[in-house]
């Protein structure tokens, strides 16, 4: 199985919200990086076939996804950013009529519908309303409905919004054992998410796709370009203005700036490893 | 099928719509049903300034019994009505007066005998208490004359009056003659505004049924799924023809049981005539019942169909709601100030018309042919209620879509 974006645009009025992205997805986990308003969400929703992209396709093992119909979303498992409930739905009501809008049969459904609130951990208010949830625990039954009908296309827009440190654990062990025959898509600002359980990064800037690949490959191009640097706190405010600073830290007297800088920004700077949110910060920075 | 089940399962569980069922049951029918015959209407006057008794039950069957001695209404049993009545007024037996239904029979002896009422009484006696029982005569000549007068008056001329006459015409007679108030009430208040108090409960519940997709922001997760919006479309338009018809069902049944307890079936082969003497159509009680709940479903049906498709092109439910009641209470209200052709137009939209025009000579005159108005009010309403659907489908089709 493989997903192929070919030259997706999407165009509002003047404002280009995707321009030509393009590239192959195969069964594995992607993350999707990018700040607010980088096309993310546009690109994930012209990915679902529920957005027409202005040119460009989306094409599912040579066939265009937006002729496949129901065909295409069969396949497809869907967590959008703002997420819509039924508030007067109990976590089981609204999983049971999700999964009928599927086409799941009844039997089938109920037995899915108890496995996967025992996945997401919300068993015990199966039975209750989901206005009187948790953030967290709406977004839990976001998870779970994304999931009902095995979707060999899952695409989650930010599903660890509202999660807490625990749940986002549970949902990345959940995730990384779905991924394996599957394609998975998720994009958060959580990027130590991402940097724990996707096997490509996608890096997206003003509507471009501007780096993919692995985490190891992705942090390797920002190596040599990290640095930190003891300083005073006197001194701190200062670096700030001059250098770009990814993390500032106290210890004792002193503060440990985190600089991203392509030379050594001083001779006490020290060279450190890079991580992902280094290469985020370095490829956004103004 | 299984998700017309949850559609409609949703649409139960929200608290609004079982509100709404419950203020339209008590005001339908233990207020508008079974308080009118036991207190409002049939209780027995506790004085002359209107108050009644809470004891309708034996009160009604009082009054069948009273007049189960005429039997039909020929010129001897109207004279011995009025003999009886002026006896009672003589005797100021104010029982017997309050049991023997005068208010229709007196509006029938000033319609059939008009010449009879002397202008110097008006509003200081009934017709009923002066006037000589034995120049009552020739009672269905009389209303023959009065169903020819009248369509005179509502300048019904040429053919149109020959095709009412020709319906009168199969009007059987003599009429079966018993206490006609009981079914007055039925016929002329309690069928025919069941549709007005349903209007308001349908748009508020159904208004939001497409719209309410909105408001929950459940667009996206309903494209991206299987059966998506177009299966979803139909298991919502069945949802709303489905509570229409649950709620009607609701109400008719309470309605008809609440009848059957206490007025029981005595009289439902009387014509309706003898409620209203010019009416021209040739039914009886029960007919005239079947036909003002069968308008009623039917209006209903194209009203929530009407309702569905401003559900499916607003996108707010608030917004649907206001026009969903401007499309219902809008032409009733402004529809006695239009002219004559726009109010029999604003007539055929769902629930805006009236079931008791089987009592009038109201006619549509289309491609050449006179067509009494009820033929129409009962079948144009639900044909524009689905006739409403297919846009319905395309329009939330086109916005799911943005």
């Amino acid at each position: 199985m493989e997903v192929s974006i070919d030259r997706l645009t999407k165009h509002y009025g003047r404002k280009i919200a995707v321009d030509c992205v393009s590239t192959v997805l195969k069964p594995g986990m992607y993350g999707l990086l990018g700040e607010n308003g980088a096309g993310k969400t546009t690109l994930m929703r012209m990915l679902c076939a529920i957005l027409e992209p202005t040119s460009g396709e989306v094409l599912l093992d040579g066939r265009e996804v937006s002729s496949m119909g129901a065909d295409y979303r069969d396949l497809l498992g869907y967590l959008p950013q703002d997420f819509g409930y039924y508030p007067n739905d109990t976590a089981e009501e609204f999983l049971l009529y999700m999964a009928a809008l599927k086409g799941i049969p009844r039997n089938r459904a109920k037995k899915r519908v108890k496995e996967l609130l025992e996945t997401v951990g919300l068993q015990d208010v199966a039975a209750k309303k989901i206005k009187s949830f948790s953030g967290g625990m709406k977004q839990r039954v976001g998870i779970a409905q994304a999931l009902l009908n095995h979707p060999k296309i899952l695409v989650l827009d930010e599903p660890t919004a509202g999660l807490d440190p625990k749940e986002r654990v549970r949902f990345r062990n959940l995730i990384s054992d779905y991924a394996k025959d599957r394609i998975v898509i998720l994009s958060t600002y959580i990027v130590s998410d991402i940097e724990a359980i996707a096997d490509e990064v996608l890096l997206m800037r003003k509507g471009k796709l501007v780096s993919q690949g692995t985490v190891p490959e992705l942090t390797k191009r920002a190596e040599g370009k990290v640095w930190e640097l003891a300083v005073s706190p006197a001194e701190a405010a200062r670096w700030q203005k001059k250098e770009a600073v990814a993390n500032l830290r106290h210890e004792g007297d002193q503060v440990i700036l985190r600089i991203l800088s392509d030379d050594r920004p001083a001779e006490e700077a020290v060279c450190c490893e890079t991580t992902l949110e280094d290469l985020y910060l370095q490829s956004f920075r103004e | 099928m299984e998700l017309f089940r949850l559609e409609h399962k949703k649409l139960w569980r929200k608290k609004s719509t079982r509100i709404c069922v419950m203020l339209c049951f008590l005001y339908c029918v233990v207020i508008g049903s079974f308080l009118v015959y036991q207190w409002f209407s049939f209780g027995s006057r506790k004085d002359n300034m209107g108050g009644r008794s809470f004891d309708g039950y034996e009160n009604i069957r009082n009054c069948q019994a009273y007049f189960s001695k005429y039997g039909e209404l020929t010129d001897e049993t109207l004279q011995e009505w009025v003999r009886d009545y002026q006896s009672a007024h003589e005797a100021e037996d104010e029982q017997t007066m309050e049991n023997s239904g005068w208010q229709i029979v007196n509006s029938m002896l000033k319609g059939l005998y008009p010449e009879l009422e002397e202008e110097d009484m008006l509003g200081i006696m009934l017709m009923s208490c002066y006037v000589e029982p034995d120049k009552l005569t020739e009672v269905y000549e009389r209303r023959e004359k009065a169903v020819e007068t009248f369509l005179d008056i509502s300048g019904q001329t040429g053919a149109e009056r020959e095709y009412l006459l020709q319906m009168d015409d199969k009007v059987r007679e003599p009429f079966s003659w018993k206490w006609v108030e009981g079914w007055s009430a039925v016929l002329g208040d309690q069928v025919s505004g069941l549709g007005t108090v349903m209007a308001l409960f349908l748009a508020i519940v159904l208004s939001s049924l497409f719209a309410g997709e909105w408001h929950d922001n459940t667009s996206a997760l309903i494209l991206t799924t299987k059966n998506g919006w177009r299966k979803l479309a139909l298991a919502k338009i069945l949802t709303g023809i489905s509570f229409a018809l649950e709620l009607f069902v609701l109400l008719a049944a309470g309605m008809i049981v609440s009848q059957l307890v206490f007025l029981g079936t005595e009289g439902w082969d009387m014509p309706i005539q003898t409620i209203k003497m010019i009416a021209i159509a040739p039914m009886n009680m029960l007919q005239g019942e079947i036909y003002e709940y069968a308008f009623t479903m039917l209006g209903a049906v194209g009203f929530a169909g009407v309702v569905m498709l401003l559900s499916a092109c607003c996108k707010n439910h608030v917004l649907a709601l206001l026009l969903s009641l401007a499309v219902a209470y809008g032409p009733m209200t402004v529809k006695d100030f239009a002219p004559y052709w726009l109010e029999k137009a604003f007539d055929l939209l769902p629930l805006v018309g009236s079931g008791a025009d089987i009592f009038r000579t109201n006619t549509f005159h289309l491609l050449g042919r006179y067509i009494w108005s009820p033929y129409l009010l009962i079948w144009v309403p639900v044909l524009l209620g689905v006739l409403c659907l297919p846009p319905a489908v395309r329009g939330w089709a086109r916005r799911m879509r943005g």
